[in-house]
């Protein structure tokens, strides 16, 4: 049952981790027909994991919007294009900047919280008495974190992105004096609700949402049963989550553009 | 059960904001926005050269929306590109006769499809086909005339220097390059302010490799491209004296206000000033001149 790797040198073992986090996810997919009877623990996750992150996503989309709009409006004054900071801070924050830093933020606030849950579990033995009681552990802590940072990451990252074009919207056109009209109007005609919403925002956040999660529950579930392990696991869901995050960003990007 | 409640509630709550930011993110930010809603038709119109016209560009008479490119293929066997147009049916009554151009929306904007009206009293039908078009201007040709790039002066065997007085040197900077027909001949050493003139001094450095420019050259400020920077052309006159350093150049032409000149081209999606834009700026082009 403990998928951790004590042995190898460093390659194998990080190799092992990706194949063991590969087997665990597999594991995961096929306990979501099992977990559907807790499905009251995946509300309490989402609760947990969404709309308690929505007041940081959305402080935070506000101000990545007001600062690009602010970036931008000096930058594109040089060209007199001041009236395309409206389509320019849509694109940046639709294509990159919202499913990205929300993945980044959702992976400080809500992984490291599901690490850190479940590596006490773990440690506190949880775990091993669920699987006394024989009820999955797989199936009632693992799959509902899961499944909920998957719906999560595609709302939490719309919720940032339309903070952000209101932050832009704020600084380019109440502050900077950018034309409403040709702030909107640049903005609807230059932004394609296909390639940039549903395949920027949507899908963007859902690959990230079941990354950061597949990688919280990962730590969490095979952490060291010590209050050091549990240190280190979130200390690793963070890291192997920006990793993952930034590097799928560029696959993702080159593959749906 | 209070507890359990209130989290279901709050769940609830973040599901609905979050597809309440999709559908604002989708409908009001997008492309979607600008989309007429209702049935529409479609008409053919082929083109040899489509340039960068996409599908979903829009379709637009006299500059207003009417419609959308549908689809973009090969004509099997011929190299033309048939372009599908799909109009609005409350814009029904456009003449058979009509052409059919792809205009680009401002300089550096995507490109569209305008409807110039011809005099027929028969309006198109659906499956109907526009037989007269017009492809994708040149406007790449057009802007490559002001877009004279070039390096800058290699200034082996030291410079002389020449002053001449502008109006107004626009965004010229020192060390800018001064160029003759298009190649740097040397660099802009000063811009000061003349306190008595009360106009602009500005020094060249001119490699003494070009020992022979007539006295009487004209010397003009320049923007390279559209959005360039700033540089000096010397057009060569007809005197039998050379520069010599340290001698005044009497006949100048201050910076070109550009902004008046791309002013014509960025009316967005007017189709008379797109179809007379190449007429207008190849003639006023400064490139024409040198």
């Amino acid at each position: 049952m403990n998928t951790r790797v004590d042995h190898g040198n460093s390659v194998t073992q990080s190799l092992a981790q990706i194949g063991a986090c590969g087997l665990f996810l597999l594991r995961i997919l096929a306990a979501i027909p099992l977990s559907l009877r807790h499905v009251r623990e995946t509300v309490r996750q989402l609760w947990f994991v969404g709309a308690m992150s929505l007041t940081i996503i959305m402080v935070c989309g506000l101000f990545v919007g007001m600062v690009l709009g602010l970036q931008l409006y000096h930058v594109l004054a040089i060209f007199g294009g001041t009236s395309a900071s409206g389509s320019v801070v849509a694109l940046a924050i639709y294509r990159e900047l919202g499913p990205v830093v929300t993945a980044l933020l959702f992976a400080g606030r809500a992984g490291t919280s599901m690490t850190a849950e479940i590596g006490l579990m773990r440690a506190t033995d949880q775990i091993a008495a669920m699987e006394m009681m024989a009820v999955d552990p797989i199936a009632y802590v693992a799959t509902p974190r899961f499944l909920a940072g998957l719906i999560a990451m595609p709302l939490l990252c719309c919720v940032f992105c339309a903070m952000g074009i209101f932050g832009g919207h704020l600084v380019g056109v109440n502050w900077l004096g950018v034309d409403n009209g040709t702030f909107w109007s640049n903005m609807t005609s230059s932004v394609d609700v296909w390639q940039d919403v549903i395949n920027g925002v949507i899908w963007k956040s859902t690959a990230f949402g079941a990354v950061v999660s597949l990688i919280a529950v990962f730590q969490g579930y095979t952490t060291p049963p010590t209050s050091e392990g549990v240190a280190y696991a979130t200390t690793r869901t963070v890291v192997a989550s920006s990793i993952a995050i930034l590097s799928l960003d560029f696959v993702l990007t080159a593959f749906l553009m | 059960m209070s507890q359990r409640k209130s989290y279901a509630v709050g769940t609830g709550m973040f599901i609905v904001l979050g597809f309440a930011a999709l559908a604002y993110l989708a409908t009001q930010t997008s492309s979607i926005a600008n989309n007429h809603q209702g049935s529409s038709y479609k008409v053919d119109a082929q083109f040899a050269n489509i340039g960068q016209l996409k599908e979903r560009a829009p379709v637009k008479v006299a500059g207003v929306r009417v419609g959308q490119v549908q689809s973009i293929t090969l004509e099997p066997g011929k190299d033309v590109a048939d372009v599908t147009l799909s109009i609005d049916n409350k814009y029904a009554q456009i003449p058979t006769d009509s052409v059919a151009i792809i205009y680009t929306s401002g300089l550096l904007g995507d490109q569209y499809v305008g409807i110039q009206f011809g005099g027929a009293k028969t309006y198109v039908a659906d499956g109907g086909h526009f037989g007269l078009t017009k492809s994708t201007q040149p406007l790449e040709e057009m802007l490559g005339k002001f877009l004279g790039g070039g390096g800058a002066a290699d200034a082996i065997g030291g410079t002389y220097t020449v002053k001449a007085n502008f109006t107004n040197v626009g965004t010229l900077a020192v060390g800018a390059p001064v160029k003759m027909a298009g190649v740097a001949i040397g660099s802009v050493a000063s811009v000061k302010a003349d306190p008595v003139k009360l106009d602009a001094l500005v020094t060249l450095d001119i490699d003494k490799k070009y020992n022979q420019i007539p006295d009487d050259s004209a010397v003009s400020i320049f923007t390279s491209g559209l959005i360039g920077s700033q540089y000096v052309a010397i057009q060569p006159g007809g005197s039998p004296n050379s520069l010599k350093d340290g001698d005044q150049l009497v006949l100048t032409q201050s910076a070109m206000q550009l902004e008046d000149l791309i002013g014509k081209f960025l009316v967005n999606g007017s189709s008379n000033s797109g179809s007379n834009a190449g007429s207008n700026g190849s003639s006023n082009s400064p490139a024409g001149k040198h």
